[in-house]
């Protein structure tokens, strides 16, 4: 018992010593911060609010946004496109780049079609998406969809390569037998921490996908972005840009927090 | 450190019935091993090498055989083929008579490198086999726990293996092979990793963990004196082609010691042997 009191004391002094460097950590990141708008502050002073709005006026057209509703009505859409996609093409990703990562036939099979259609630019298919699903929430979906699949794919292929052959090995000699029961026992786990990464690159970068996807007439923060900039309107420009990254900052740290959790393992 | 419990094998023999479908007694969870004319032939650049050209060993039920020779006289190739993870070229490997196909619970593993399972706790990896093996949980955590007490690292269960040092890895390693009770234990210089001191502890406590369960014990190394500290008998190889140059019996009453006069000479001899 006194081992886990011991453990139970080195826990909490760790914990405090990481409690003290979040907060340094956290004040230098505030003061960056306060020297960006500060300095954005006192150039807007010189400049006419159609080149750069001042933090203040921003802050005005935000709140005005906000509560018009404009601003939650494109929030919602965005996500109808950004979530479906975000999700569909990530399972299709990861599981497509985990067959073929593990198969040799599969990949054999399936080599020159992915070296055909990887450079191809998940923009360059806007066409196919009007002619599939039209200019919709599920066109701008299949858009955001290709961009997530193609990063999940190469990161679980390349997780599930790099899975050492020794602990193949082990399993084997543990009683693993069969493709299905390798890939649940030691391939999935092995390769888990790229695959998370590929995830979490693929959600960042699906959100500025969205943006670009609803160029094409779907509705949704891009397209009140290229509205406001049509209108020359900076302030509202800047407000839903704010918009795209306080979304991203929450989501992308829940994720990360999800992230360290499942791989406490990790040194 | 390591108090000595039953091996899994033998404390499934204490459950009232026979719940499980190995009521082996202790001891007879041994086997003998037949390897015959083994040859093995790696494709190369300039030509196939012949790593192993016909293999001829016996190793008796309980034994403890060690494997020496000098580098790339193929130990570990010989060694991954009796595990059945690589296909001889030529000859056969028979456990108990019957052909190895494959690799399996029946042949237990530890590598040099240890190759626990990152993601899982020293419990986890301990259970691993068992898991596989469809053994009821509350069986596989006293089956894990026994091990980890034998093992000598009791309270590390939920630790992972990145907070271990070398030599508490390749415990976990021993008890995870140890797990699914196999037939033989093949160990390819296990003990090769840690410092000299942690290496003599782990010989004085495989060899108890081999007096208690009497596994038959396949068990290569570079270190002479430790093959002479731990083997019954000390197979010596020669290289290109490997091949077996002279089987040596150690018959010394344990523990030995290093001073001892027939230990000296054991050592002596088998490194004139590898020498020339
Ligand atoms: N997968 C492989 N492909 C090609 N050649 C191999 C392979 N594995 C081993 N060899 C060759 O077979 C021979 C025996 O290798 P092996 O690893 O069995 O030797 P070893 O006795 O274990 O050496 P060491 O003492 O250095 O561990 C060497 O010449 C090696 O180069
Ligand atoms: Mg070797």
């Amino acid at each position: 018992m006194s081992v886990d009191t011991e453990e139970a004391a080195v826990d909490a002094r760790t914990l405090f010593a990481s409690a003290d460097r979040d907060w340094r950590h956290l004040a230098r990141g505030a003061a960056g911060l306060a020297g960006f708008v500060g300095v954005w502050w006192v150039v807007s002073l010189f400049q006419n609010d159609l080149v750069l709005p001042s933090p203040v006026s921003v802050a005005e057209t935000f709140v005005a946004e906000l509560l018009s509703g404009a601003m939650v009505t494109a929030l919602f859409q965005s996500m109808l496109h950004w979530i479906p996609g975000t999700i569909a093409g990530t399972l299709l990703g990861v599981g497509l780049g985990v067959l073929l990562g593990w198969s040799r036939r599969a990949d054999d099979t399936a080599a020159p079609v992915v070296r055909l259609l990887r450079p191809v630019p998940p923009l360059a298919l806007i066409g196919f998406a009007i002619a599939w699903f039209g200019i919709n929430h599920a066109g701008a979906a299949f858009i955001v969809a290709v961009g997530a699949f193609w990063i999940n794919f190469y990161n679980a292929y390349g997780g599930v390569e790099a899975v050492s052959e020794d602990l193949l090995d082990v399993a084997r000699s543990l009683g693993v037998s069969g493709d299905l029961a390798m890939v649940r026992t030691v391939v999935l786990p092995s390769a888990l921490p790229e695959i998370l990464t590929g995830v979490r690159t693929g959600i960042g970068r699906c959100w500025m996908l969205v943006v670009a996807a609803e160029i094409f007439g779907v509705p949704g923060i891009g397209r009140q972005i290229l509205t406001a900039s049509n209108n020359l309107a900076v302030d509202v420009v800047i407000a839903y840009i704010l918009v795209l990254s306080l979304v991203f900052l929450v989501v992308d740290s829940a994720f990360r927090a999800v992230q360290r959790r499942v791989l406490v393992w990790r040194d | 450190m390591a108090r000595l419990s039953d091996s899994s094998g033998a404390s499934d023999g204490d459950e009232p019935s026979g719940d499980e479908p190995n009521d082996n007694e202790p001891g007879d969870g041994a086997a003998r091993v037949s390897v015959d004319g083994v040859e093995k032939e790696f494709p190369g650049e300039r030509g196939p090498v012949r790593a192993l050209d016909g293999v001829d060993l016996d190793v008796a039920d309980g034994e403890f055989v060690c494997l020496v020779g000098p580098s790339g006289c193929g130990k570990t190739t010989l060694l991954r083929i009796i595990a059945g993870l690589e296909p001889p070229t030529g000859g056969e490997v028979r456990l108990n008579g019957e052909p190895v196909t494959g690799p399996g619970p029946d042949l237990g593993v530890v590598f040099q490198e240890y190759h626990l399972f990152p993601w899982r706790t020293v419990a986890g990896n301990v259970a691993f086999g068992l898991e596989r093996q469809g053994v009821p949980e509350e069986v596989r955590e006293r089956i894990t726990s026994d091990l980890i007490e034998l093992v000598g690292l009791d309270g590390f269960g939920g630790a992972y293996p990145s907070e271990l040092s070398g030599g508490m890895k390749q415990r976990v390693a021993i008890a995870r092979a140890l797990a699914v009770d196999p037939e033989i234990l093949l160990m390819d210089e296990p003990f090769g990793s840690v410092d000299a001191q942690t290496r003599e502890m782990l010989q004085g406590e495989l060899l108890d963990v081999w007096e208690e369960t009497g596994k038959t014990v396949v068990f290569v190394t570079h270190d002479v004196e430790e093959a002479v500290t731990l083997a019954d008998r000390v197979v010596v190889l020669a290289a290109n082609p490997g091949r077996v140059r002279e089987v040596v019996a150690v018959d010394l009453p344990r523990p030995r010691r290093r001073t001892d006069e027939g230990f000296v000479e054991g050592v002596e001899r088998i490194r004139g042997l590898i020498g020339d």
